[in-house]
């Protein structure tokens, strides 16, 4: 379980998140929704202790992120680039991956080889650094390497983005087959309403920084949430 | 106003921007100063040095014809030369890519681009040493007219080395053939088979000899600049000239490190680091330079006194240590902040860090010793004791400062030197005077109140007192690097 409370974060005069409480219980699949500058990707980055918050704490499976380093053996995330080592060949990033997570090297490549399709041949056997892939194959390199290791708790931001449409379709399912099991909690920010409505179980919307919304998803999630963003233009 | 002053203007206004909204204003300004400290230190050295060496060769060297002599070891000066421009001037090519879609005309950027490199540091500093050497050669009644002949001779090859590194640019292998080619020509010399110099000083002389010469070099310069010109302008797309050239990738596993446990994952990664990035591997070349550099100041004990040779000893094993270690955590700014989240300690990746940098100074210090053992054995007790003192004080100290440096390095450019630019704050600097000041002056006091050989063993055992405090020394670095995680983090940000 995740727990926030009373989290903040301002620079100088202005609050970019503002969170009284949120809690999210283990083996949830957590949708981040929101316009930019909403605080989505500051939020996961209070999280990942990347970001001091103003005030108030998060406690990650009752390890408080801040003062103990334990809940590293059971997270993992994929942000943006900077969760990229650009010099490393692919297969050399996920052996380092999985190293730090205590995985051998063949227990690596059994688990990178399932997603063979999901690569479309472009990542493994290439003779590319990361630093010369496409973004897209860039971010699906950093997706995958964010899941090695059965972690407890898996962070992504805006995973979709700079995605081709089928490979969008592969990692939602991906996304929905790890969520089976239940064991895992998954978080993802998007700006692709669809995406995430046919991803996760609960969808939090946020809007400079606050809590707007907070719905377990249905059927009637969709159009709720394209309202308010409808509204939002008006 | 033309285009191009306001071009000028647009850029000025820019860069003025970008230096004061940075993240590290304070170290930008401090980096200028120390640039233009640089800057005025070599409009002074060189100039002097241009004044002096006929008089050196003669007096101190006993050399019958200086200038002869000068002709002689020219070749060298060139490569060298060549080599320094390689590794430390920046082409502008890059930077070009905004300009295609302005109403800028093709070969007008091209003539911009290749016009700027006229007013190169490199250049400059070769007319600084030339016109002093010239009026001292004018004085020792050489003949005027023929030596103007000479200096344009001279002047073309320089600019032609300048045009040349452009076609150069990211080529290793060329540049490893011209480093087997002079090695192969000193040791024909050395081992006096072969005098490729005899050739090479009478080609140069011959500008003075015979001032119409000189002609030759200037036709061969205005051909290489119009092909450079032509090369560049049908290498203004994207998909070509302006592409960045990649390599085709390889394994590297280093499977003979595992020894090494959990540290072991991440020395790999700072081999292929080094063998990867170009930045990263002309900073350890320059280390290997540093090796050498005792010997500047052995040859002037007479002058400087022990204690710079001292300086010099310590130098020769430090040289990893100073030029890599001393951005130790920036060569991971790219990735800072995947590395905040693994399955890692901060410890263990400080400790990894530390251990890269021991190993490099052992090497260092290893090769060191042989080096200067052609000195006696003096050199190299004084030189295994500054060893000592890198590895146990030095080392923690490099990485302590680490904490504080908070400029991101890109790992993808090669701009080092006048061109980059290096975190200095007054913390770095505090924590970086230690360094080099308390050893010398621990030997310093044992030099001259007892012996030598004391002076060298108060500073190996400082070293080892360092080395057996590793524990808690370790336990307040990591704590300073806790406290600037979140800053660091930001800073890292704005690459």
């Amino acid at each position: 379980m995740i727990i926030l409370k009373n989290i903040t974060k301002k620079y100088s005069k202005e609050t970019v998140l503002d969170i009284t409480a949120l809690e999210i219980p283990a083996g949830q699949t957590f949708g981040l929704v929101g316009n930019n500058g909403a605080g989505k990707t500051t939020m996961f980055s209070c999280l990942l202790d990347l970001i001091k918050p103003s005030s108030g704490k998060v406690i990650n499976n009752e390890v408080e992120v801040s003062s103990s380093e334990e809940w590293k053996s059971f997270t993992s995330a994929f942000l943006d680039d900077t969760f990229l080592i650009g010099y490393l060949m692919p297969e050399e990033y996920f052996y380092f991956i999985g190293e730090l997570r205590g995985l051998k090297k063949k227990e690596v490549d059994e688990f990178v080889n399932q997603f063979e399709d999901f690569f479309h041949g472009e990542i493994l056997g290439g003779k590319k650094y990361l630093r010369d892939l496409s973004k897209g194959n860039q971010k699906k390199v950093g997706v995958i390497a964010a899941l090695l290791g059965e972690p407890k708790v898996v962070i992504l931001d805006e995973p979709f983005a700079n995605l081709d449409p089928s490979t969008q379709i592969r990692l939602k399912e991906i996304l929905k087959d790890l969520s089976k099991n239940k064991k895992t909690t998954i978080l993802v920010s998007s700006h692709d309403i669809q995406d995430v409505t046919e991803v996760c179980e609960r969808i939090v919307l946020l809007e400079k920084g606050k809590v707007i919304k907070d719905i377990v998803t249905s059927p009637k999630t969709l159009k709720e949430l394209e309202s308010y963003f409808k509204g939002e233009l008006l | 106003m033309s285009i191009f002053g306001l071009m000028l203007i647009t850029f000025l206004k820019l860069k003025w921007k970008s230096f004061f909204r940075g993240e590290s204003v304070g170290a930008d300004i401090t980096t200028k100063i120390f640039k233009w400290f640089w800057i005025v230190y070599f409009s002074f050295i060189i100039p002097a040095l241009g004044f002096l060496t006929y008089q050196v060769l003669e007096g101190s060297l006993e050399i019958e014809d200086p200038f002869l002599f000068i002709n002689k070891q020219l070749i060298f000066a060139f490569v060298y030369l060549i080599v320094m421009r390689y590794f430390i001037q920046p082409i502008p090519v890059v930077s070009l890519k905004p300009l295609l879609l302005t109403p800028i005309l093709k070969s007008q950027i091209v003539r911009h681009a290749l016009g700027k490199s006229i007013f190169s540091f490199f250049n400059l500093i070769v007319f600084l040493y030339l016109i002093p050497l010239t009026f001292v050669l004018i004085n020792k009644e050489y003949d005027t007219s023929q030596l103007i002949g000479w200096n344009l001779g001279i002047i073309a090859i320089v600019y032609i080395t300048n045009y040349l590194n452009f076609l150069l640019n990211n080529n290793d292998k060329l540049l490893y053939s011209i480093g087997v080619i002079l090695v192969s020509i000193k040791l024909l010399e050395y081992y006096s088979i072969f005098d490729f110099t005899i050739y090479s000083q009478s080609f140069f002389y011959s500008f003075y000899t015979n001032p119409f010469y000189s002609i030759l070099p200037w036709v061969f310069l205005i051909w290489l600049y119009l092909y450079v010109f032509k090369y560049f302008k049908s290498g203004l797309y994207i998909d070509s000239g302006l592409k960045k050239k990649i390599k085709e990738a390889k394994m590297d596993n280093f499977l003979w490190l595992d020894r090494f446990g959990k540290t072991a994952v991440f020395l790999k990664n700072d081999l292929r680091l080094i063998k990867r990035s170009k930045r990263a591997r002309s900073t350890v070349f320059a280390g290997i330079f540093f090796l050498f550099y005792g010997f500047i100041f052995y040859f002037q004990e007479d002058i400087l006194g022990s204690s710079m040779t001292f300086f010099g000893y310590l130098f020769a094993s430090g040289g990893f240590l100073f030029m890599f270690g001393s951005f130790v955590p920036s060569w991971d700014s790219q990735y800072y902040s995947l590395m905040m989240c693994q399955n890692i300690e901060y410890k263990q990746y400080i400790k990894s860090k530390w251990t890269l940098v021991v190993i490099g100074t052992i090497i260092s210090t290893v090769l060191a010793c042989f080096i200067y053992s052609f000195l006696g054995m003096e050199a190299v007790f004084a030189v295994f004791a500054g060893g000592l003192y890198n590895i146990g004080v030095n080392g923690h100290l490099t990485l302590w400062a680490g904490a504080y440096t908070k400029t991101p390095v890109d790992l993808d450019s090669s701009k080092m030197a006048f061109g980059g630019k290096k975190a200095i704050n007054m913390k770095t600097v505090l924590i970086s005077l230690p360094q080099l000041v308390l050893p010398v002056f621990l030997f310093w006091l044992g030099n001259s109140f007892y012996s030598f050989s004391i002076g060298c063993l108060m500073v190996g055992a400082t070293g080892i007192l360092g080395i057996l405090l590793k524990e808690p020394v370790f336990n307040l670095i990591i704590k300073a690097y806790k406290s600037e995680k979140y800053s660091t983090l930001k800073a890292y940000k704005q690459n």
